[in-house]
């Protein structure tokens, strides 16, 4: 897991949009916070194009649990 | 025919069953509408005859039970009518109203001939099942708890409950796999049969099995399809509803039918009408955060372009303005410094001709005066000179004459001051004569001795110390016999 999850990054993301088109920031502020939204942008494009679930986890878990059940 | 044995009349049980067969056809020859539970089909696959178990329960007791016949061509019309009207195959636990005969059979014995179903009356049935059905989970307050789960913003990990070789699950996949944004998901199969009296139990089933590893999933999907709109009643079937409503994931359906929605789909969280609409509905879902992040990244850059640029703007304004106006403090400083360098030196050329005027005045007065002055001090230092040099002369003649007086008079002074010195010098030589020891003793004083010391007072001799008393003309010696001290000394 990244240390932000993509639904933090994402309403980080649309904190920083909203704060830059009500002309909140300043230029003094600007590179941090560009660095910071290309940062979220990242975490939440990778979401979307990739997943982290792995089949054969899967598979163990739901037989693990099944020999669980039956012992 | 009877038989007579040991005088009594018997018959066949072939002639009895022949008698009862008899006695109910010229009784009952019509036919009639009879209202029942249908408890169990019992469709026969290779004659394709049903013999239903027909019963009748007050409460969960049984009451009447009868067994009934569906030949096979009358179940084929009647079959077909269900499905018409009810979306529905004639299948067990139902309730029906059916046009009834009775048949008495010599083998198989008393049954009802059932040569029509009315199929509106068991639809009837089954709405006033699912509206139960809906009544109850809403009583439990169970009915939005599905729809109440926060599904996450991605749906990414779907844990599919389908049939693998269905269309529907062939559908959703087209849309899922093949979608043109790049968008990725993770999907996974619990297989179940999808409609008719069994997929209530075998959902349930899988449901089970999902909740084992719920952490590995974001959403269920139920998809079904490709089946035609048949056999969907089982959706409406309590025990499903609830477990779906009360399911830990987000539940979505996607079923695919025409008719009413059942309970099931009410139920879950979001129903799309087929398998291929619920995908869609899943990408809406990634496009509604794909869209806004595209969106965010172009106002950002926009906007701090923007930003950038109107700073630049602002920045050059104020150079052009810094560098005008300190050209114009510049230039007023200059004409300033031009000005007062002009007035500095007229003002200075005219203090020094004034100076100079003035100062030549005063030296023309200040010779006038040294002059004058001068003079002045000649005239008196000459008199002075010639006073010191009268008063001198005059001095020195003073003096001479008063030493001469002096001369004249010294001898005879001396000698009276001799005279009278030695007078004064015989006086003085006889009072001293008188105050000697010697003459003090004569006069009757004594010296009083210690040891060859004098004392002087009473607290420097003891008693019995001998002392010695000086006298004029010799000493006596004697022993201190008492002491005694005068009072006011």
């Amino acid at each position: 897991m990244n240390q932000v999850n993509y639904t933090q990054a994402f309403e980080e993301l649309q904190a920083i949009v909203n704060e830059i088109e009500r002309g909140e920031i300043s230029v003094d502020e600007l590179s941090e916070k560009v660095k910071r939204a290309a940062f979220l942008i990242r975490i939440c494009k990778n979401k979307l194009m990739t997943t982290e679930a792995d089949v054969s986890r899967i598979l163990k878990d739901l037989d693990k649990t099944a020999d669980e059940s039956e012992g | 025919m009877p038989e007579q044995i040991n005088n009594l009349k018997t018959f066949s049980l072939s002639e009895v069953t022949r008698s009862i067969q008899k006695a109910l056809e010229e009784k009952n020859t019509g036919t009639f509408w009879v209202r029942a539970e249908m408890n169990k089909l019992n469709y026969y696959n290779r004659s394709g005859h049903c013999f239903p178990e027909l019963v009748e329960k007050r409460g969960e007791v049984v009451v009447a039970q009868m067994r009934g016949v569906i030949w096979k061509m009358d179940f084929i019309t009647i079959n077909n009518n269900f499905r018409r009207v009810l979306r529905e195959p004639l299948k067990d636990g139902i309730k029906i109203l059916f046009l009834a005969r009775v048949n008495f059979d010599p083998v198989h014995g008393l049954s009802l001939g059932i040569l029509d179903i009315d199929p509106s009356f068991t639809l009837g049935d089954l709405e006033k099942e699912k509206q139960e059905s809906l009544e109850r989970l809403k009583l439990e307050g169970v009915f939005s708890r599905n729809k109440e789960l926060a599904i996450p913003l991605l749906p990414q990990r779907i844990a599919i409950i389908s049939v693998e070789t269905s269309k529907g699950f062939a559908d959703f996949r087209k849309v899922i796999d093949g979608n043109a944004w790049g968008y990725h998901f993770f999907y996974h199969l619990f297989p179940s049969i999808l409609q008719g009296e069994k997929a209530v139990t075998g959902i349930i089933q899988q449901l089970n099995r999902i909740r084992k590893v719920l952490y590995h999933f974001d959403v269920v999907a139920i998809i079904r399809g490709g089946g035609g709109d048949i056999g969907l009643s089982c959706y409406n079937n309590y025990s499903l509803a609830r477990e779906i409503a009360l399911f830990p994931l987000p539940v979505i359906t996607g079923i695919g039918h025409a008719t009413n929605e059942t309970v099931a789909e009410m139920i879950s969280h979001s129903n799309a009408i087929t398998p291929t609409k619920l995908a869609e509905l899943l990408i809406q879902k990634f496009h509604d955060f794909a869209f806004p992040l595209r969106d965010a990244e172009k106002t950002i850059i926009d906007k701090s372009r923007r930003l950038l640029s109107e700073e630049h703007a602002r920045f050059s304004h104020l150079a052009r303005l810094f560098k005008s106006a300190t050209r114009n403090v510049l230039q007023t400083n200059k004409t300033e410094m031009k000005s007062m360098s002009v007035t500095i030196s007229s003002e200075a050329r005219f203090r020094f001709q004034s100076e100079k005027h003035a100062l030549a005045t005063l030296s023309t007065g200040l010779q006038k005066d040294v002059t004058a002055h001068l003079g002045q001090s000649r005239s008196e230092m000459t008199s002075c000179m010639i006073s010191i040099s009268k008063g001198s002369q005059y001095t020195t003649q003073n003096a001479r004459q008063q030493l001469e007086q002096l001369r004249l008079i010294m001898p005879a002074r001396t000698l009276e001051l001799l005279i009278r010195s030695n007078t004064e010098v015989s006086a003085i030589e006889k009072n001293v004569f008188n105050l000697s020891p010697q003459n003090v003793l004569k006069r009757g004083y004594s010296i009083t001795l210690l040891n060859g010391k004098a004392i002087k007072s009473i607290n420097e001799a003891g008693n019995g110390d001998v002392i010695t008393t000086r006298l004029s003309d010799g000493q006596l010696t004697s022993t201190v016999e008492k002491i005694k001290k005068e009072k006011d000394q």
